[in-house]
């Protein structure tokens, strides 16, 4: 075998043990996550918001409404990839129990990953509900969002997996939300248009796979179609494929001796 | 009859500059029980983990159940249960839930994965238990819910690393009893323990490991009775120079630790008619045992 370690149709049954967890605690999440997503939303789309001038005749809250529902998927993706992931492979020994199981470890970072987008998935489709109960979707394409959501989800995810296979303890994370899950927050133009602003900050904007996650769903969300969408769909998938590769790498070294 | 269940030649394992693993070889047959003793740090979860891949090896050769473990690790652990040293149970899951994901991972369909279930709980006596979380179970529930997770794909092979180490006799016992069943059944077994008699008892042979190697390998009986002898004679309080030189005529070893003298005997021969001829009657007189030979071999000091 070329790559004894690859990732195969089994990941699924990684993810069924992910999912069979979840059964124990999903309605208190799905809570959670709604109660957050609307104090978000009226506190900046409808706080802030008041003070903002429509932007090319879009108010406020409908500005953000995509870029928030991209940053959930992001933010769900990192926190379950991070301090998730890290308790399943550092201290709980899930990982190490699954490879005394017929499953590679590409299985069980593939599985692992598509959990982490399916749970994203869920809290950014809570998020499309709370935006349309509050009339903000401009474009039914909107639900087009969604798979789009977990592309990136699965991208983030494989990144915040990476920044967990270098991890030796939970404060690591400390260093990478604020290192790079923040200013990615920040500069995808996710709360605030990034035209305008400085030229580097505009170069380093395009450079942030976010930033075409949140042009994609802008654009669908308020719109119904995405300017140059080929290029910014390849830039999503393409770091997908790079991160995926980079974290099976990675967490082998981790896992085998 | 396919060759060995397991083929290790010259094996070699370094951390660093520590070597954990020297040059094993062993050749395990199929329906054979063998039994690796050693102290702490010896090196046999090391061994172990090489064998289905969870730490590679430097050099050598390692086939398991005729594939070889450096590339078709996945296939071999498909037809092999192992219940590791540490926990790895699923602390997120129920009793019930842990054995049904991990019959998932075996691609077990989900009837069989029923039936095999609700079998296991019965035969690691885990019933009442099915719908508890990890954490309420004692240590022993966890090591039979382990051994039964181990086995739930049916597989030809099985290794436990210190199945018994910090159970209660009840629960150890219980474990040594499944097990003899499960070698009668003709499951190849590889095991690692601290519980020299239950070996002795269990495996077909040991070998006995320590920095790294394997220092004797054999059926225990055949060792214990060539490299230490029939029987023991253990002796309280010191043992004057002149009753030491008296032993001289007598066809036995000796060992002093502490305040305890220990005669090894091989045919046990006017041993006992000499120490009563030297007044001595505090003596305790027993077979000799895997744990004599132990001792003999990986010294009495310390490990950790
Ligand atoms: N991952 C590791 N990194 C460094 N040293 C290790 C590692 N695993 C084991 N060792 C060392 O290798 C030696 C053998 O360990 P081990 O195989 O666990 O012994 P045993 O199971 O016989 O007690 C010990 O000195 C141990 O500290
Ligand atoms: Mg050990």
């Amino acid at each position: 075998m070329l790559f004894p370690q690859a990732p195969s149709h089994r990941a699924f049954r990684v993810w069924v043990r992910h999912l069979v967890y979840y059964r124990s605690f999903y309605l208190a999440e799905w809570a959670g996550n709604l109660g957050e997503h609307i104090l978000w939303l009226v506190a900046f789309g409808y706080g802030l918001g008041r003070f903002v001038p429509n932007l090319d005749g879009i108010s406020y809250a409908q500005f953000i409404g995509p870029g928030l529902m991209v940053s959930v998927a992001m933010w769900n993706a990192t926190y379950e990839s991070t301090y998730g992931a890290y308790s399943r492979m550092r201290i709980q020994n899930i990982y190490e129990s699954m490879l005394m199981a017929p499953l590679t470890v590409g299985d069980i970072v593939l599985g692992d990953l598509l959990w982490c987008a399916s749970r994203a998935l869920i809290g950014s489709t809570l998020m499309l509900v709370v935006l349309s109960l509050f009339g903000l979707v401009g474009s039914w394409w909107a639900v087009a969002i969604l798979p789009i959501l977990f592309i990136e989800a699965v991208m983030f995810a494989a990144l915040g997996l990476i920044a967990t296979s270098l991890a030796h303890s939970f404060s690591f994370f400390n260093f990478y939300f604020s290192a790079i899950v923040m200013p990615m927050f920040f500069f995808a133009g996710t709360l605030f248009p990034i035209k305008g602003l400085p030229i580097w900050v505009e170069r380093l904007s395009e450079a942030l796979p976010l930033t075409h996650a949140v042009r994609i769903s802008r654009g669908l969300f308020i719109y119904g179609h995405v300017e140059n969408f080929i290029w910014h769909f390849s830039f999503l998938l393409g770091f997908t494929f790079l991160f995926l590769t980079v974290a099976c790498v990675l967490v082998s070294r981790r896992m085998v001796e | 009859m396919p060759g060995f269940v397991i083929d290790a030649r010259g094996i070699e394992k370094s951390f660093g500059t520590l070597k954990a693993v020297d040059g094993v070889s062993l050749q395990v047959k199929p329906g054979e029980c063998f039994g690796i003793l050693g102290p702490n740090g010896a090196g046999k979860t090391t061994t172990i983990k090489m064998l289905h891949g969870a730490v590679e090896s430097d050099s050598g050769t390692l086939r398991v159940l005729g594939r070889d473990v450096a590339t078709q690790s996945r296939l071999i652990r498909a037809q092999m249960g192992i219940v590791s040293q540490e926990d790895t149970l699923d602390r997120d899951l129920t009793v019930y839930e842990n054995l049904w994901v991990y019959a998932g991972f075996f691609s077990i369909p989900k009837k069989a994965s029923l039936t095999r279930i609700e079998y296991l709980l019965d035969f690691m006596q885990l019933r009442e238990k099915w719908d508890s979380q990890i954490k309420t179970l004692s240590g022993g529930m966890k090591r039979r819910l382990h051994i039964a997770r181990a086995l739930i794909h049916e597989p030809k092979f099985l290794i436990l690393d210190e199945p018994t180490t910090g159970l209660d006799p009840q629960a150890r016992h219980l474990v040594w009893q499944r097990l003899r069943e499960l070698k009668a059944q003709g499951l190849t077994i590889l095991l690692t323990t601290h519980y020299m008699e239950e070996a002795a008892q269990m495996c077909d042979r040991i070998g006995i490991m320590d920095g790294g190697k394997f220092l004797v390998e054999g059926p225990p009986q055949t060792l214990v009775q060539e490299k230490v002898g029939d029987e023991v004679y253990e002796l309280k309080g010191g043992a004057s120079i002149e009753f030491l030189d008296s032993l001289q005529g007598l066809s036995v070893t000796t060992e002093i630790v502490a305040d305890i003298l220990y005669l090894y005997s091989r045919n046990g021969m006017g041993i006992m008619e000499h120490l009563i001829s030297f007044g001595r009657k505090d003596f305790l007189r027993r077979p000799a045992t895997l744990e004599d030979l132990f001792l003999k071999l990986t010294g009495r000091e310390l490990r950790d």
